[in-house]
């Protein structure tokens, strides 16, 4: 004779589930069979208790109040937002450049090169940056503007169309050269 | 042990049934998801919609009363609005919902109690005390009023298991216990719930 069924593994054989095992001793055993039925009816009785049903239009009320107390939580900024401002100042910078020297790309970074001891910086021919420093030189009359308040937002927003696509292209070129 | 926060059952079908929306399917739902988290209410709106009464019913268990179910269940869709940024879809939102309602309800029985007295662990020595009597003699209430006597994790586990047909998996992983504990809760609540009965029927 096998063992008798466990207490944890009643409700199972009373819902038609439980081990093979189980099922074959419930079935030929009187003790364990009245305990099964005896948790069956249990079962029952429990779901029989029906939560009880708010009238109709209370889940249309619900749902309204939800929303109305998700309209007074601070509205979620998206993942991205805080590059915004990053985002806006970089633009600024690639406008003077594309602006001052009509390049297109973006330069791109400095190769890292392992110097001589006794050098500090690379031979200036062979330091890209100083393509940057160079635009950013002779854009002092942009920088100027920028100064005298007209502020970021004021100064793209006075760009004409051609130099707006010329800058449109320019961050792309920029973006896609970070990817690559 | 299993972490609470890491044992969520993995590739869960959609368990609890909503009965408003009815199923969608899981990509659909998390496309709803993704759009919530990117801020947009009027996905999270549907998703209320589907879980409503899900939700509000499972809470209407744990405190047996219509005002407090009601303020409860607008408590976990508000969690599950500013936490669904750490929701990873590795259970379904359902599952994680009832996560969300179970520490509700039982941070507001911590609260509130004891409004009914809880019944002991076990019940070796059983003092059950008159239970207050219902208003009517009508079994459901009856029983919805012996179930808030539940101890808690017992309580928990027969809400779960019976009301909302979830696996012994899905309600470990929601209660962050294992399934051998989940079968020796639902043993006891059942044996209590009798108990109980056949205490108010004297």
């Amino acid at each position: 004779m096998t063992r008798h069924v466990s207490d944890e593994s009643l409700p199972d054989l009373a819902e038609g589930g439980g081990s093979d095992e189980d099922r074959a001793h419930a079935a030929g055993c009187g003790a364990c069979t009245a305990r099964v039925e005896e948790t069956r009816a249990v079962l029952a009785l429990a779901r029989r208790a029906d939560v009880p049903e708010p009238p109709p239009l209370y889940w249309e009320a619900m749902r309204r109040n939800v929303g109305r107390r998700l309209a007074e939580e601070p509205r979620r900024a998206p993942r991205w937002a805080w590059l915004t401002p990053v985002a806006a100042a970089a633009a600024a910078v690639v406008a003077v450049v594309v602006l001052t020297t009509g390049r297109t790309h973006a330069p791109s970074a400095p190769p890292e090169r392992t110097l001589a001891a006794w050098s500090a910086l690379p031979p200036a021919e062979d330091d890209a940056s100083l393509e940057v420093l160079e635009g950013l030189a002779v854009a002092d009359a942009d920088l100027a503007e920028l100064d005298e308040g007209r502020g970021v937002g004021a100064f793209l927003a006075g760009l004409s169309d051609e130099d707006d696509r010329a800058l449109a292209d320019s961050l792309r070129s920029a973006r896609q050269g970070g990817e690559s | 042990m299993t972490s609470p926060a890491l044992a969520l059952p993995l590739g869960l079908a959609a368990v609890g049934a909503p009965l408003d929306g009815g199923a969608l399917p899981r990509e659909a739902e998390r496309e709803e998801i993704e759009a919530c988290r990117r801020g947009e209410r009027e996905a999270f709106d549907r998703l209320v919609v589907r879980y409503q009464r899900d939700v509000y019913r499972l809470c209407y268990r744990y405190v047996n009363d219509h005002e407090d179910a009601n303020d409860l269940a607008q408590e976990v869709f508000l969690k599950a609005w500013r936490g669904i940024g750490r929701f990873r879809g590795e259970s379904s939102f359902s599952t994680w919902l009832y996560r969300i309602a179970v520490n509700a309800c039982l941070n507001f029985r911590a609260l509130r109690r004891p409004a009914t007295q809880e019944l002991p662990e076990t019940l070796a020595d059983p003092v059950l005390g008159a239970l207050a009597r219902a208003e009517s003699d009508d079994e459901a209430r009856l029983v919805r009023a012996a179930v808030v006597r539940l101890p808690e994790k017992q309580r928990a586990t027969l809400i779960l298991k019976v009301y909302h047909d979830l696996t012994h998996e899905e309600v470990a992983g929601i209660l962050g216990s294992t399934v051998g504990t989940v079968k020796a809760n639902l043993f006891h609540a059942l044996g209590n719930l009798r108990r109980l009965m056949a205490e108010e029927g004297r």
